[in-house]
């Protein structure tokens, strides 16, 4: 039996495979774009080249009610706290971040949501943030990380509206503020928004596309707080998520 | 019976509703067309039974704000507000119910009035908060009026009775410029006349809200957002106390026939803070797909002046006016909510943070975390606004809300 977990995300949509003993075979990103349905399609038929899927297929994200295909919609958060909790079996704070949302979530000892909270009307702080402001300086988000690790100063740029942000990068091009200095300046500026979420005490999980895809993230949130991980290929665990809710939901 | 697509049951005093309200817009037109009854534009917990005891049709732009907000049109003339240079931050009542001013448009022209009603005085209580006196104010300057009223301390703790006096003493200083308007003199057995309307209408309203302690109950916010309009507009008369007889009576046959507002309540929440009248409907569909019925709300609950008292109608006004929820300090706040937690069964708390409506968001000041830490009920911050759609975001509230109804769940 292999079953389809699929997370529709702003900027991405990403599926994963799995087992009936709950092993991920396999894992598959695609760009979201226009078409919800198609997104979700290319990733029903890569994983289909080798495996014979079971319908329904476990959804989460935003267009995770309006597939063609037989569904069963769940909550990304709740997925979430459900997967990171199967992967470390604690209770344990997470900070997921990405296109668009930035989440603080609050996972209890079974794996439930305690508490979360999601990112205030600005998408500063996100994947669309480091976008916006990749396209100003020029430069690609995935040279990002390589270039920060160059970074001689910490700075700091307001991470309260990305409009603001970029401004203010103008206004350090102008001071002659180097290019490795700002892009360290932005991943504090994400590290800073993220803590705004909640107090963070016991251990802190950092998933999504952005720590995935920018691994000095998770090392500046380490030295913030030191009792931090983040795992391999984080951003699919809310479509892991959604396959281990419902395999819970069979068993009751 | 009628159902719509989520099962949901609608009240069918809705029709009587639609009666009273329609009622109520026909006196003021009549008034606007044949000038026989002086118009007094009110706030909307303001002092509506002086009002009505002198004889004046009343007006209530807030309701105009709502009316704005649920056809989904205020985000039209919010900017033309903006460019006269109020801010998109204050109250989106005012800046969508002065930019329709200014555009010359007005849902009341559907029932044939050519504008608004023009006031021939203003009168408001900064109870709930000051921008009503620069929305008020506009008016007084465009068509030459006086503009009146009162003004209450804010963050009351204890109702002392120097606040009360004061307040009282107010309320009774309105009354010269009334009379001089109105061309009536003041009837203190009028006023007590409508002070006991007043009282008994909002003694139904009360008893409307607490159909809801029953579980599964009868009514949710989403209703009582609708059916609130007479205790705003006209409380202070018989078409108010008329029109919550009947809906109490449905609500109770409702409960003994097991007819809930959310088909198949599972979960019971607290609503805090405005409506967001442009989502109304979708908010009431999203809801009863969730099984949560929201049961309890901060906006319904404060049109409740059962202190209203014949025997001292301006003492008793001041202190129903100053008791009201949004005037008062959050220590009060917190001890008000404790016990509607208690009171309705409630499981979670919505905070809506309204972009333009500090007053009425109470997640601003720790309260939320400090009543959480009391009760362990657990709540959820959305932002939003009351009439400006472009403060929210719907698909991640859906998300948000979703997720809470699953935490709610795994609480059980």
């Amino acid at each position: 039996m292999y079953r389809a977990g699929i997370d529709l995300g702003s900027s991405y949509t990403k599926g994963v495979l799995v087992d009936e003993n709950n092993n991920i075979l396999d894992y598959h990103l695609v760009k979201t774009g226009f078409d919800f349905k198609k997104a979700s399609q290319k990733i029903i038929d890569k994983f289909s080249e080798n495996f014979k899927i079971t319908y329904p297929v476990y959804t989460c994200g935003y267009g995770r009610e309006q597939l063609d295909i037989s569904t069963v919609a769940n909550s990304e958060i709740t997925a979430l706290a459900k997967a990171v909790h199967h992967k470390y079996q604690r209770a344990c704070s997470v900070i997921d971040i990405g296109g668009q949302d930035t989440k603080y979530v609050k996972v209890n000892a079974s794996g439930g949501v305690e508490r979360f909270k999601m990112n205030r009307k600005c998408a500063a702080g996100t994947g669309s943030f480091i976008e916006e402001i990749a396209f100003r300086l020029d430069v690609t988000p995935t040279e990002f990380n390589d270039i920060a690790q160059q970074a001689t100063e910490e700075i700091k740029i307001n991470s309260y509206c990305t409009v603001f942000a970029v401004s203010e990068i103008i206004g350090r091009i102008k001071g002659g503020t180097s290019l490795s200095n700002l892009v360290l300046g932005i991943y504090y500026s994400i590290i800073d928004r993220s803590f705004e979420l909640s107090l963070i005490e016991d251990f802190l999980i950092i998933t999504g596309g952005i720590p995935d895809n920018h691994p000095l993230i998770v090392k500046l949130f380490k030295e913030k707080f030191k009792n931090t991980e983040s795992p391999e290929k984080s951003q699919f665990l809310s479509a892991y998520g959604c396959v281990l809710l419902n395999d819970e939901k069979k068993d009751e | 019976m009628s159902h719509n697509e989520s099962g949901i049951i609608k009240l069918q005093s809705v029709g009587f509703l639609r009666k009273t309200m329609g009622d109520y817009f026909n006196r003021l037109k009549d008034a606007v067309d044949t000038g026989n009854k002086k118009i007094a534009w009110c706030t909307s917990v303001g002092p509506a039974e002086l009002l009505y005891s002198m004889g004046f049709e009343v007006y209530f732009p807030e309701n105009h704000g709502a009316m704005l907000g649920a056809s989904k049109i205020a985000d039209k003339y919010i900017p033309s507000a903006v460019a006269l240079g109020y801010s998109p931050d204050i109250c989106s009542y005012l800046t969508s119910d002065i930019g329709a001013f200014l555009q010359n448009e007005t849902p009341l022209q559907k029932s044939g009035f050519e504008s608004v009603p023009k006031p021939d005085i203003l009168v408001y209580n900064t109870n709930q908060c000051r921008e009503v006196l620069d929305w008020f104010s506009f008016y007084a300057k465009h068509f030459n009026v006086p503009v009146i009223g009162i003004n209450t301390p804010l963050c009351i703790n204890a109702l002392t009775p120097n606040i009360i006096q004061n307040v009282a003493k107010q309320f009774e200083e309105l009354i010269p410029e009334l009379e001089k308007v109105s061309t009536q003199k003041f009837d203190i057995d009028k006023f007590r006349e409508t002070i006991a309307l007043s009282h008994d209408g909002c003694v139904l309203w009360r008893e409307v809200l607490e159909t809801a302690r029953h579980k599964p109950s009868p009514i949710n916010f989403f209703d009582s957002a609708i059916h609130m309009g007479p205790i705003v507009v006209m409380r202070g008369t018989t078409y108010a106390t008329d029109y919550y007889k009947v809906l109490l009576a449905e609500l109770k046959d409702r409960i003994k026939a097991n007819i809930s507002a959310v088909p198949n309540e599972k979960h019971r929440i607290y609503w805090d803070g405005m409506p967001l009248w442009y989502k109304l409907s979708d908010m009431a569909k999203l809801f009863a797909k969730l099984n949560t019925c929201i049961v309890a709300s901060t906006y319904c609950n404060s049109w409740v002046f059962d202190d209203l008292d014949p025997a001292s109608p301006f003492e008793s006004s001041a202190l129903a006016y100053c008791k009201l929820f949004i005037v008062r300090a959050d220590e009060v706040k917190e001890n008000v909510l404790e016990k509607l937690m208690t009171d309705f069964s409630i499981e979670g708390i919505i905070y809506h943070e309204s972009k333009t409506c500090s007053r009425n968001s109470n997640n601003l000041y720790g309260l939320h975390t400090r009543l959480f830490n009391k009760t362990n009920i657990p709540f959820l911050e959305i932002n939003g606004d009351l009439n400006d759609p472009r403060c929210y975001s719907e698909e991640q509230s859906i998300i948000a809300i979703e997720t809470f109804v699953d935490q709610l769940g795994s609480r059980k």
